[in-house]
């Protein structure tokens, strides 16, 4: 039955609170202003809601700077909302908390730690008995293919590598929700779609509930139950789209479906439409 | 081979032989009493460093400044952090602390002999007062410049602000607080001597003075010569460590050696 509202088109209003209980996640009116230099309060979302149910998996499409991150970040604990409010298993959020794991788009890898002593670092922490947390690293760093730079610092991996040491970080102590800003967005072509897959891999097992912030619309696509198409200024929810392609899916057959096509081209039609300038 | 081994450190032997050359050619030039030649004075080195009453002060003033930088270590690296951390402690401390740091430490000195006397206590305070205001005021700037996502990190993994305090503002840091480390011996030595000038008893720069007053000039130029030395180890040594510390972190740490 979930399943069901998992594929339900736009969840209108009324139906929110019947949804609130299967929900996984729910923003609820959430708004965030920032206050600038010239005693000008900067509207960076408006409004946002968005129910999120267990298990699914919700990538948000914007351009620059609509507040995507923010968005996040909210969700995470990490900044509070303006107005509004999230609630994660029907507790409203009041900080940050291990049952959702962040994946930063700036990466946060703490630099004095070895990759391995950033992967294993969630887990010290969580109380891991020391040979289990390393067992469960490695084989999280062979899965974003790092086996080898276990001993490197930070400093010396390039950007994509640290941006893979970061989604094994926050894999590895196995938040339910994982909250993910462009994690994908520092690694050429080919390591992507290997990552895209892999992590569609890790969700069909346990079913995660993520959030996944992009700018690629095909990535999108490929990988989501839904997609969130955000507009500036402020920032709020333009369209939600649902994808209604079959799992598990595979790149090669999906490239060739009509149907992705189409969700790929309408959606980049929806955003030209939105913007007159690029980002 | 070998050539290149040693090249690097060919720069540093020119600038002492540079210095010592100017220095012999001005003595001679001048012939004062006051001036004695190298070639003179560094010969009392030896003499000073085989001597177990000069051994004795020279490692009783290391001592000290050990002991006040230490102390300093102690109390200024927890209030810089939480000052980069607390807008109300940055708030509290930040003016105190633009008082005190123009303030020349070491002319407090005859004050506080008045409340310590003329002992270790007087000496180890001095020292004290003229390291932590570097130390405060890096540990702040490394606290502050710390990415506000490390900690965001950290506490998506559950812990909790004390801990991250310890865990990742210090670590985070460390590489401005190693620059405010390295400030603070080069003032640690200074304020030593200068203590040792006004409350005499024992240590570097009472036997300075003593030589001084007794007109043995080479001594004091001599002694000048060791106490640059000590500096000079002093650092190399800290550069080890320094290496060793923060070994991880991205180069571009430039250092600024502060003034007193
Ligand atoms: N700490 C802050 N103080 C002031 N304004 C902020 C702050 N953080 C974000 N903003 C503003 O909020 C808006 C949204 O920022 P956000 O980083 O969430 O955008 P984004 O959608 O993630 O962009 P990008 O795709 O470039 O990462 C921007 O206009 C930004 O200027
Ligand atoms: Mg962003």
């Amino acid at each position: 039955m979930s399943q069901a509202e998992l594929t339900s088109p736009r969840i209108a209003a009324e139906e929110r609170n019947a949804l609130r209980q299967s929900s996984m996640i729910s923003i609820e009116r959430v708004s965030k202003y920032f206050d600038t230099r010239r005693d000008k309060r900067h509207l960076a979302l408006s409004e946002i809601t968005l129910p999120v149910t267990r298990g699914e998996f919700v990538s948000i499409l914007g351009p620059s700077g609509c507040g995507k991150s923010t968005l996040l970040y909210i969700v995470g604990g990490f900044v509070q909302p303006s107005s509004g409010q999230v609630l994660v298993n029907d507790r409203p959020v009041e900080g940050p908390g291990p049952d959702r794991g962040p994946v930063f788009q700036e990466f946060a890898l703490f630099p004095w730690k070895t990759v391995l002593g950033n992967v294993t670092y969630g887990l010290d922490q969580r109380g891991v008995p020391k040979a289990e947390a390393v067992a469960r690293a490695r084989a999280l760093l062979a899965m974003v293919s790092l086996s080898g730079y276990e001993n490197f610092y930070p400093k010396e991996l390039s950007g994509g590598m640290k941006q893979r040491v970061a989604i094994a970080r926050t894999l590895a102590y196995k938040p339910n929700i994982l909250l993910m800003d462009e994690p994908f967005g520092a690694l050429d072509a080919q390591t992507r779609t290997r990552l895209q897959n892999d992590l569609l891999k890790i969700w069909d097992e346990d079913r995660k509930t993520v959030l996944f912030v992009t700018h690629s619309v095909e990535e999108a696509v490929f990988l989501s139950d839904r997609v969130v198409m955000m507009s500036r200024s402020p920032g709020r929810i333009q369209d939600i789209i649902d994808i209604d392609l079959p799992r598990p899916r595979d790149r090669a057959s999906l490239l060739l479906d009509r149907r992705y096509q189409d969700y790929v081209v309408n959606i980049e039609r929806m955003m030209d439409a939105q913007t007159g300038d690029h980002s | 081979m070998v050539l290149r081994r040693f090249l690097p450190a060919l720069p540093p032997l020119l600038a002492f032989a540079g210095i010592l050359a100017i220095w012999e050619l001005l003595s001679l030039y001048f012939g004062l009493d006051g001036l004695p030649p190298p070639s003179v004075a560094l010969r009392q080195v030896p003499v000073i460093l085989t001597d177990p009453q000069s051994l004795f002060d020279i490692v009783d003033s290391l001592r000290r400044m050990a002991i006040g930088i230490v102390l300093a270590l102690v109390f200024a690296i927890p209030v810089g952090l939480w000052m980069g951390r607390s807008r109300f402690a940055a708030a509290f401390f930040n003016p105190l602390l633009s008082v005190i740091y123009p303030v020349p430490k070491a002319a407090l000195m005859p004050i506080i002999m008045l409340w310590l006397g003329v002992g270790d206590a007087s000496k180890i305070l001095v020292i004290f007062l003229g390291v932590t205001l570097p130390l405060i005021y890096h540990s702040y700037q490394g606290s502050r410049a710390v990415e506000e996502k490390l900690l965001w990190s950290a506490a998506a993994m559950g812990m909790q602000p004390p801990a991250r305090l310890a865990r990742i503002v210090l670590p985070a840091a460390l590489p401005e607080i190693l620059v405010g480390c390295r400030t603070a011996l080069v003032l640690g030595l200074i304020t030593m001597v200068t203590s040792e000038m006004i409350a005499r008893q024992t240590g570097i720069g009472n036997l300075v003075f003593q030589s001084l007053e007794m007109g043995i000039y080479d001594t004091v130029y001599a002694m000048i010569v060791i106490i640059g030395a000590l500096g000079f180890i002093l650092d190399v040594l800290f550069e080890r460590l320094r290496g060793w510390l923060v070994g991880w972190a991205e180069p571009a740490q430039s250092i600024i050696v502060g003034s007193t």
